[in-house]
């Protein structure tokens, strides 16, 4: 067994955390990456490290780790020993660094502190003069903790603390130096407290799915004084530069009514991460951003209207075969589906079959007559001398393609003849003109009355 | 002594040294563009990676499927083609009908070009995506040099779609195509598409390309329903279903 004793010190810790509410929660979180067995004893934490030694690579790697890593707590002073209560003691005043146990205070032990008038008067200081006297008589005078204490600070009785665990639910809170009048200034703060939830990821080896932000505001004026901004990502993360640039495009768009005093950060959704195995291979480390970071981010600054991914439907009426829809929420299915089945089948061709069954029902016209663009509503063509204007006459090329659907809609009911027309300026064209209701009266091809739309382009 | 003789055989220095007669080798990589009279023309073979490829035309929307869906049906190219700005909204079964799966697409549709720019920018750092086309019609030199530094950075295609006027301002593609429609006879229902070279890196092109007619497929199909259509549809003064009918 080997302990490793921390204390944050008190006057040192407040200038660069400022805000920081519980430094030694913050610093307990941290120790909790080196071994799994951290405890707090009064204002200490104490470290059990002999099971992770190897993991680290031996006592003095871990040790130096330990030492030189980046704490959230500035100046901690720290004591090793064989036992909790050795390096708790040690921890007392810098002298004692290298004392041997027998040599150690009695006031270091917290279970002799009550007795402490009395062992000085008997002579006892250390506690080694507290061990060679008899145990019955200690017993008897003193009581059996203060026997039991100097058991397991000699290691000879098994040292039990309620070890630290993290909590199911992230939730900090940091107090602003300055009020902060601006959303995105915002930012600064709620960095600080990313970085404490990326410790609580690592450590619950989690990533997060959703989190809220909230905030504070001075309740002198007559506002509101709550507000909070809830932030979803599609897969989970547990590093927050992607969280930060979304966190960010967020708050660029929240107006304050008031100045802010504090910042709160508490997860929502969290989900374990599975391990993800690299590859070997260098064609399979493409370097950049994943696709739902994208998305996420464009969604973020320019609206998930404007993000859009496509989506066939079933359907005969040109607009309804397809629906362009927000791709903020599909990603998983780009990401997953789509990507793994271009990479399991053979240089693409296996979605490609899929999406031809998927898109164009038995019924469909030839697929190459489909346009390539088109657009969002039919733009009404003129007509001169019976052909349909756009940019100059229209030629019909083929045609036409009776479509007949929606009857069983009120008032969207399609009754179109499309045709492919050419014009000199514009290229291939998608037109349709719509049949007229009735019988008789859209028999005859060159009806008068007939009213011609452009609805596709041959790009 | 001898001194050694001052000129150096041009050929000693490799690929360091481009004759201005002759095609440029590619720096990076490039991807065939699927016509092979336009491959023959551009240095590398295809369509450069890491560099913009601006593409300009009198009317935009016009000819950018077929001048791009061969090189981007590609099947090693990555999954995601995005669209930043298309002039109309892509119609997914014309696309699937040309080998192009839709959902590959993904579509960006903003007006304004500062975001347009921003958010081409932002798709170009993504890792899975392949492609990304941008219409951006009054972009200005230094917006499309940092996207060249973008796509460069990541290895990217980048596709600029400019309005023709765009031909005589400076820019830092490198490679520009002016697209235009050929005058079409009556005989060829879709027109086929010319191609003035405005730069490459290589010497300039006089005269334009001309790359065939779209797809065979799409030509027989007009074939057929032509011929199942003209008698009913013919109009005057209009031979073409005609002539095709009597060709089928």
């Amino acid at each position: 067994m080997h302990w490793v004793a921390l204390q944050p010190q008190p006057e040192a810790a407040a200038p660069p955390t400022p805000g920081l509410t519980d430094a030694l929660g913050a610093l307990g979180w941290w120790a909790l990456q080196f071994t799994p067995r951290v405890a707090r004893l009064e204002d200490a934490l104490l470290l059990e490290v002999s099971a992770s030694e190897r993991l680290w690579g031996g006592r003095q790697p871990l040790l130096r780790h330990i030492y030189k890593a980046n704490k959230p707590v500035a100046l901690v002073k720290y004591a090793q020993g064989a036992t909790s209560l050795i390096a708790f003691a040690r921890l007392q005043a810098a002298a004692l660094v290298r004392t041997a146990p027998d040599e150690l205070p009695l006031a270091a032990l917290a279970a002799a502190r009550p007795h402490l008038a009395v062992l000085v008067r008997l002579g006892c200081t250390q506690w080694g003069q507290l061990r060679a006297l008899p145990r019955a008589g200690v017993a008897r005078r003193f009581g059996a903790p203060l026997l039991d204490a100097l058991d397991q600070a000699y290691g000879l009785k098994p040292e039990l603390y309620p070890w630290l665990v993290m909590p199911d639910v992230f939730e900090a809170a940091l107090e602003l130096t300055a009020q902060v009048e601006t959303a995105p200034a915002l930012l600064f703060g709620a960095r600080r407290l990313l970085q404490q939830l990326q410790v609580w990821l690592q450590l619950r080896q989690s990533g997060v799915l959703a989190l809220a932000l909230m905030w504070t505001m001075d309740a002198r004026r007559d506002t509101a004084t709550e507000g909070q901004l809830v932030l979803r990502t599609a897969e989970p993360t547990g590093e927050m530069s992607h969280l930060e640039r979304l966190l960010g495009e967020h708050l660029a768009r929240v107006t304050l009514p008031a100045p802010v005093l504090y910042l709160r950060l508490r997860t929502l959704e969290t989900q374990q991460l599975g391990g993800r195995s690299a590859s070997l291979l260098p064609e399979d480390l493409r370097p950049g951003d994943s696709l739902h970071q994208l998305l996420e981010r464009l969604s973020a600054r320019l609206g998930p209207q404007q993000v859009l991914h496509w989506q066939a439907g079933a359907d005969h009426r040109p607009e309804r075969m397809q629906a362009w829809q927000p791709a903020s929420d599909a990603s998983q299915l780009i990401a997953s589906k789509l990507i793994n089945t271009r990479a399991i089948g053979q240089k693409g061709t296996k979605p490609l079959k899929d999406a031809k069954q998927q898109v164009l029902p038995k019924m469909a016209p030839p697929p190459a007559l489909y346009p390539t663009w088109l657009l969002a509503s039919p733009l009404k063509l003129a007509v001169q001398h019976k052909r349909p204007q756009y940019q100059g006459p229209l030629t019909l090329l083929s045609g036409p393609q009776r479509l007949e659907a929606g009857w069983w809609e009120a008032g969207d009911c399609a009754l179109r003849d499309y045709f492919l027309a050419r014009s000199d300026q514009s290229g291939l064209l998608w037109i349709y003109r719509e049949r007229l209701d009735g019988p008789g009266r859209s028999s005859h091809p060159a009806n008068a009355g007939a009213q011609w739309y452009l609805h596709g382009l041959f790009a | 002594m001898a001194s050694r003789p001052l000129s150096i055989p041009i050929e000693d220095f490799g690929d360091a040294v481009w004759r201005a007669n002759a095609l440029g080798g590619a720096a990076e990589a490039t991807v065939a563009t699927g016509h092979p009279a336009l491959d023959a023309q551009l240095p590398g073979g295809g369509w450069p990676v890491g560099a913009i490829s601006e593409i300009l035309q009198l009317q935009s929307g016009q000819h950018e499927w077929r001048l791009l869906l061969p090189a981007l049906t590609r099947a090693d190219l990555g999954p995601v083609t995005v669209l930043v700005g298309a002039p109309h909204a892509p119609f997914g079964p014309g696309l699937v009908a040309q080998g192009f799966d839709a959902r590959r697409l993904l579509w960006v549709n903003v007006a304004v070009l500062a975001e347009r720019l921003w958010a081409a920018e932002q798709a170009l750092r993504c890792a899975e995506v392949a492609a990304v086309l941008a219409w951006l019609p009054q972009v200005r030199a230094p917006q499309l040099r940092r996207l060249q530094i973008a796509a460069s950075m990541h290895h990217k295609l980048l596709f600029v779609m400019r309005p023709a006027q765009a031909q005589d301002e400076s820019s830092p593609a490198v490679l520009r195509l002016l697209v235009v429609n050929s005058p079409s006879g009556v005989d060829t229902p879709t027109q086929a598409l010319r191609l003035h070279i405005l730069k490459r890196r290589g010497p300039p092109l006089a005269q334009a390309l001309v790359l065939p007619e779209s797809s065979t497929r799409l030509k027989v199909l007009l074939a057929v329903s032509g011929h199942a259509d003209a008698g009913g549809y013919k109009q005057e003064g209009d031979d073409a279903l005609g002539r095709l009918a009597a060709a089928a």
